[in-house]
């Protein structure tokens, strides 16, 4: 209990990071696993015995601040399960100290992953392509770099994403690489599919049955890809499994009412109280709009997602909640 | 043009054609009654006394007027509306010229504001009770359908996409709240993920062509596309002065692509030179995705849409061919 004061500031950090990934302000979905991580290490660090205190209450509030991500949900479980067995194996004590080294190992593993992933999506990418993306992800980014650096010639329409906008942020990214990039707003999906050869998309997580959560405005671009017959791939490592779908849960998505992300400053005044405005920030795309997920155990039908998740967690996949976890923490 | 001065017209005139060019008047019904309103002023103010002078004076001002924002069929229309009338009779004095000017461009006018009014009426009967709709950007039309429908006390609520850049899914959401309706607003992308939950969709058109398909501010078509799968029932709310006779002698509608700016700041260019920023402002929805196209003579298939421009153009398909093209930049676009 001594070590607890120590950990408060990390306490008013993890309130931030809550909040920002309410606000969808942490863009993608391992980027907000990792601030997760980051904050665990840290606290590791700095709170001794107070960290098991530490992680019963950050953890839930990280996660609940954003259900959908089922990557952030994955990688804690990993990071639990290690940490719980070191401890009954070797003491709290010395499996704080194992912390740092335990999230770096998962860190360093989904990087590899995410490289994996980047490198067998880039072989899809041919000269002449004309490639859409929608909002921004970094193994997109680095699928974009890996083809270009191989030298094939392509060029990439990227949507703006609106309510948040991180399209145009995307743009810059690719644009800096050399690519010849087009930004255009999220309407435009559909008048500009015909030029389009090829469609690029990263998820935030994958359902059993195929199903992809990813940015809104991702199943429009499906449906529209569809249409025109172009191809759709979805960049996801295995970490981005829900593994309790296959239990019948649903991904649950966050809707945001917040009238200044749609509304202009300047004329909030105009409708204030009059309107009502609803933002999701995911959607979920059918497996029938996806020709193939992109996982760095190979490219695969949305449709054969369970046979993956049986090769690399076995089946039924073994998956104790994130709070019993938390719970065995409390009992350590 | 040799020995037509712009500047020497009236002063009315000039104004109407600047604040279509620079978009102070918008939407296509309020454009065409201040095309037919500038034929008027120009006839009104004609000092001369040679028919054939001032016929030949006012086709000039025509094409004049309708050079101030050609993409939208509903200017050419208007203009070629009091234009045809002239035209077609045989005036023996300037007097008798110019009152045949004045009055088919009242005619005009009063002929386009109510439109709107019979397209309401005709359009609420297909709204149903407890229903939820979408619409997007802001068409007069359109949202006088979604009143009255209201008004008749049928309508659970209505979804209103932001409709990028412009944002002038404001301006209906506005137009809709101030009548009582319960309003949402949404972003664009988000149009997949609302349209389970919505009954019917209605949006305006700013040009039909004569297969059907409907050219309106972009984004529309994806909405109509996510509407078929859904199987949410798609209406367009339009006069019949926005149907395209020059589509019948197969001209392309095209496709005005507007200034990267509307979409980001300057200073994000400037940060960006690389990126190409497009922004074309107009889609087109094929018939196939329409359910019904609303107009004040009928709700018509948009299949039908010739018949619409058999009646009101004849088959003087020569008249519609001998209309002198205005150049600008475009985009062409088969559908």
């Amino acid at each position: 209990m001594e070590g607890r004061p120590k950990c408060d500031e990390f306490l008013k950090e993890t309130e931030r990071i809550a909040r920002n990934l309410r606000e969808g302000r942490i863009m993608g979905s391992t980027e907000a696993a990792y601030q997760v991580l980051n904050i665990l290490k840290k606290a590791a660090e700095k709170c001794d015995s107070g960290f098991p205190h530490f992680i019963r209450v950050a953890i839930p509030l990280m996660i609940q601040a954003r259900p959908t991500s089922i990557v952030m949900v994955n990688l804690t479980r990993e990071f639990l399960e290690e940490f719980i067995r070191l401890a009954k194996e070797k003491g709290v004590d010395e499996a704080v100290g194992h912390v740092p080294r335990i999230i770096n190992g998962i860190i360093e593993r989904v990087e590899m992953v995410k490289e994996c992933v980047a490198t067998l999506g880039s072989r899809r990418i041919t000269d002449g392509d004309v490639v859409l993306t929608h909002s921004y992800s970094s193994t997109i980014l680095e699928l974009f770099k890996k083809a270009y650096d191989r030298g094939v010639k392509f060029s990439v329409y990227v949507t703006e994403s609106r309510p948040i906008g991180e399209g145009k942020i995307a743009a810059t990214k690719i644009s800096k690489l050399g690519i010849d990039t087009t930004l255009i707003v999220d309407s435009a999906v559909r008048f500009v599919m015909k030029r389009i050869s090829k469609v690029f998309v990263s998820a935030d997580a994958v359902a059993a049955n195929g199903a992809v959560v990813n940015k809104v405005g991702t199943s429009a671009i499906a449906l529209a890809a569809k249409e025109a017959r172009v191809r759709l791939y979805v960049t996801a490592g295995t970490y981005k499994m829900g593994l309790e779908t296959v239990f019948g849960e649903l991904i649950e998505g966050v809707v945001l009412s917040d009238a200044n992300l749609i509304i202009p400053k300047d004329r909030v005044s105009e409708l204030a109280g009059k309107v009502l405005v609803r933002a999701p920030l995911f959607d979920v795309t059918p497996p029938e709009y996806i020709d193939a997920i992109i996982t760095e155990v190979g490219v695969i039908a949305p449709q054969a997602v369970p046979l993956l998740i049986k090769e690399v967690y076995g089946w039924p996949p073994k998956v104790p909640s994130i709070e019993s976890l938390v719970s065995e923490v409390r009992k350590l | 043009m040799t020995g037509f001065n712009t500047n020497a017209l009236p002063k009315g005139v000039k104004r109407i054609r600047e604040d279509i060019r620079t978009m102070i008047i918008r939407g296509a019904g309020r454009i065409a009654r201040a095309g037919a309103k500038a034929l008027a002023i120009a006839a009104e103010e004609y000092k001369g006394s040679d028919v054939k002078d001032f016929i030949n004076y006012m086709r000039k001002v025509a094409e004049y007027v309708k050079s101030a924002r050609p993409t939208a069929v509903s200017l050419p229309n208007a203009v070629s509306y009091v234009m045809t009338r002239l035209l077609r009779a045989t005036p023996e004095s300037v007097e008798e010229a110019k009152q045949i000017v004045i009055t088919a461009a009242e005619e005009f006018i009063e002929y386009s504001k109510n439109a709107v009014k019979v397209i309401a009426e005709l359009g609420a009967k297909r709204i149903e009770n407890g229903d939820v709709i979408m619409t997007h950007c802001h068409s007069t039309a359109a949202v006088s359908v979604i009143v009255e429908a209201h008004n008749q006390g049928k309508v659970s609520k209505v979804y209103v996409k932001e409709t990028r850049p412009k944002m002038q899914g404001l301006i209906t959401a506005k137009a809709l709240a101030d009548a009582g309706l319960d309003v949402i607003l949404i972003p664009d992308s988000a149009v997949r993920y609302f349209m389970k939950r919505v009954n019917k969709v209605v949006v305006g058109a700013d040009t039909i062509a004569a297969n059907g398909a409907v050219i309106n501010k972009i984004g529309t078509s994806l909405v109509a596309l996510a509407a078929k799968e859904a199987r949410v029932r798609l209406y367009v709310a339009a006069e019949t002065y926005k149907f395209s006779p020059q589509t019948v002698i197969g001209e392309l509608v095209p496709i005005e692509v507007r200034d990267p700016r509307e979409i980001v700041e300057d200073e994000w260019l400037r940060a960006n030179p690389q990126v190409k920023v497009y922004n074309p402002v107009f889609d087109v929805t094929p018939p196939e995705y329409i359910d019904a196209i609303i107009t004040e003579k009928g709700i018509i298939p948009p299949q039908a849409a010739i018949l619409i421009l058999m009646e009101e153009y004849g088959l003087s398909i020569s008249d519609v061919l001998s209309r002198e093209q205005v150049e600008f930049k475009y985009e062409e676009l088969r559908e």
